[in-house]
């Protein structure tokens, strides 16, 4: 058993509370991402998992037992960091086994252990290098063989690909990913990347100011974000977002107007009630759902374009300068400019409460 | 009009004339120490500045004179226990205070280093008569105790483990370490250059200290060298080229300390984690 649970974790430095009261559920074997923006409190939730921080109150359990107290070392958790944390005097062998050779493991078995991780993340040939003779993918490699030798309970990973560029980084998310796949283990994993989030997580986590905002497989939280806040953290480019009056509507549907857009009224639909008319609400569209044929139509000034070959954004503006994001598979034939009618299925379109919680 | 290249030239020309007048100047003592134990103490008066032929001479009046074996035991032993006293101490201290956060560090440690404003010959006294109560005049307990927690020493490691990667001790944690651990296994590797740089400069400060052993180190078998020498040459005819005999064998042990780590001295001064 290795699931992770925390129950009402609280954290706080002195009289500034920064994590207040986390309720979550982490199966065993499941991938879940922490993200938010710089500050949220992603990483301090991860040290707290980790024992590197103490848990001002709450409950924390790793396999049913309570870890509140316990040792680091103790709680069957493995953590690869952002800067690697490689001890540098060490070599790549020494670096993995100096857990196994500390915890009184005899040499012959820590061999064995060090040799099978290499194997996995084909290290073979760095073992007697130290980590300044090794690249910024290799010297991450040897963090994660380091967290696997020790056969951890859950696995925590801190950004670790924060320090790498582009094109390692996907290819180390893709080694990441085929990790957990083959070892089948739980993995807790901080990002403030929401692309990374995305393609790796069973179950993403989305936290602000030490709160979280929704819990949900990538997919579910890109499609029924539960507030402004996660409509507009996952997904990239954002989601769009304007402002609008509740004209009319009933149950299953509410007509919103936007009075930036000339007056256009959209026809949202909705499980329960419509607000009240008057009602200030925010709707939200995804660029990727704009589309050449749509009952919501919103007549818009090209402001500038971006080329990136397989889609072309415009970003473009309404007559009361409102900027909105259109992201087009094809390649349109507009100029920087050109008047236009963004169209879009009124049934992809969310709504926001003025209090940013979503309206089903 | 001066071209761009003669320009350059007479630049680095007169950058290498200053420079070498600065080496000159650096080494000139040296020279004149090493020239002066080969002169009498009349061709040293007389500042005879090439090499004479009363080596011999003087080397048989400094080991006629003094105990060299026993002054330099004494030398070495109070260096030795003093240099790895002070940096387990003032590191440790530096560490702390940099690794540990707590209401009073920064209070503390500003304390701390208005100790440095203290002369020490301000010190001297205070020092005597507790050394004095504790019976340890004409002891080299004496000579190290005072030294071993160096305000300046606790500042370079307090200074230098800014440098030291906090993941570091978080991996450690995590692997299982003790705080205690954590410093001795993976802080001390990691902050060697560190080391070096302080070992060098404790070293010498330690093996040079004149007046502090002067004041309790008393009787002829507790002296070190820097007393022995500065004894030879402040008698009523003293023996000029014996002095400098002394002198350039007190040299030695330094110069091969500086020498053999000069390499992590320049790293440990330049920030030691890379």
């Amino acid at each position: 058993m290795s699931d992770v649970t925390l129950r009402d974790v609280r954290k706080s430095f002195g009289a500034v509370e920064v994590i207040k009261g986390v309720d979550l559920d982490i199966k065993s074997g499941e991938f879940v991402v922490f993200v938010g923006p710089s500050g949220c409190g992603k990483s301090t939730l991860l040290r707290m998992i980790a024992g590197l921080e103490t848990i001002t109150s709450g409950d924390l359990a790793i396999g049913g037992d309570r870890m509140n107290e316990v040792d680091p070392s103790q709680r069957g958790i493995a953590m690869v960091f952002q800067s690697y944390a490689l001890y540098p005097h060490m070599t790549v062998r020494e670096n993995m086994g100096f857990a196994l050779r500390f915890a009184g493991m005899p040499k012959e078995e820590i061999r064995k252990q060090v040799d099978e991780a290499a194997r996995i993340l084909e290290l073979e040939p760095l073992m007697d290098r130290k980590p300044k003779a090794l690249s910024g993918g290799q010297r991450q490699r040897v963090a994660i063989g380091r967290a696997i030798v020790r056969h951890p309970k859950v696995f925590l990973f801190d950004e670790p690909l924060s320090n790498l560029d582009a094109e390692l980084r996907v290819h180390m998310r893709i080694e990441i990913a085929k990790l957990h796949r083959d070892l089948g283990a739980t993995i807790v994993y901080v990002t403030h990347d929401q692309v990374e989030a995305m393609t790796l997580a069973d179950k993403i986590v989305v936290l602000r100011s030490g709160i979280v905002e929704q819990v949900g497989a990538p997919l579910e939280l890109y499609d029924n974000p539960a507030n402004l806040f996660v409509a507009g953290f996952i997904g990239s480019p954002k989601m769009n977002f304007l402002k609008g009056v509740v004209e009319g509507g009933g149950t299953g549907r509410a007509d919103v107007r936007l009075p930036d857009f000339g007056g256009a009224v959209v026809p949202v639909a909705l499980k329960g009630d419509a607000p009240a008319a008057g009602t200030p609400v925010t709707l939200g569209i995804r660029p990727s759902q704009f589309a050449e044929s749509g009952d919501a139509a919103l007549p818009v000034t090209v402001d500038m374009l971006e080329h990136l070959g397989a889609e072309t954004l415009i970003y473009a503006r309404s007559a009361a300068s409102d900027l909105v994001t259109i992201a087009s598979q094809s390649r349109p034939n507009v100029e920087i400019g050109d008047t236009l009618t963004a169209r879009f299925p009124s049934s992809a379109a969310l709504l926001f409460g003025a209090d940013g919680k979503r309206i089903y | 009009m001066i071209s761009y290249g003669l320009k350059q030239r007479l630049s680095s020309i007169a950058v290498y004339i200053i420079l070498g007048l600065m080496a000159f100047i650096s080494i000139f003592p040296f020279l004149w120490m090493v020239v002066g134990a080969t002169n009498s103490t009349s061709d040293i008066i007389n500042g005879k500045m090439s090499f004479g032929s009363a080596l011999l001479l003087n080397a048989t009046t400094f080991f006629t004179q003094v105990n060299v074996p026993l002054i330099f035991w004494n030398s070495a032993k109070i260096t030795i226990i003093a240099t790895v006293l002070t940096l387990l101490i003032s590191s440790l201290a530096g560490y702390g205070f940099e690794i540990f956060a707590s209401r009073f560090r920064e209070r503390l440690y500003t304390l701390m280093l208005l100790t440095l404003m203290i002369p020490f010959a301000a010190l001297m006294i205070p020092l005597f008569m507790l050394m004095g109560k504790f019976g340890l005049i004409n002891t080299h307990i004496a000579v190290v105790l005072p030294t071993i927690a160096s305000a300046f020493i606790i500042f370079y490691f307090r200074q230098s483990t800014k440098a030291f990667p906090h993941e570091l001790r978080d991996a450690a944690r995590v692997d299982g370490l003790k705080e205690w651990q954590i410093f001795l296994l993976i802080y001390m590797p990691v902050m060697r250059s560190t080391y070096a740089a302080a070992f060098i400069i404790v070293f010498m400060t330690i093996w040079n200290s004149y007046l502090w052993p002067l004041v309790v180190l008393q009787s002829n078998d507790t002296k070190t060298i820097t007393l022995v020498i500065s004894s030879l040459g402040s008698a009523y005819y003293p023996d000029y080229g014996a002095v400098m005999i002394g002198t350039v064998l007190a040299t030695i042990p330094t110069l091969f300390v500086f020498f053999a780590m000069q390499r992590q001295f320049v790293e440990g001064m330049l920030g030691s984690v890379k």
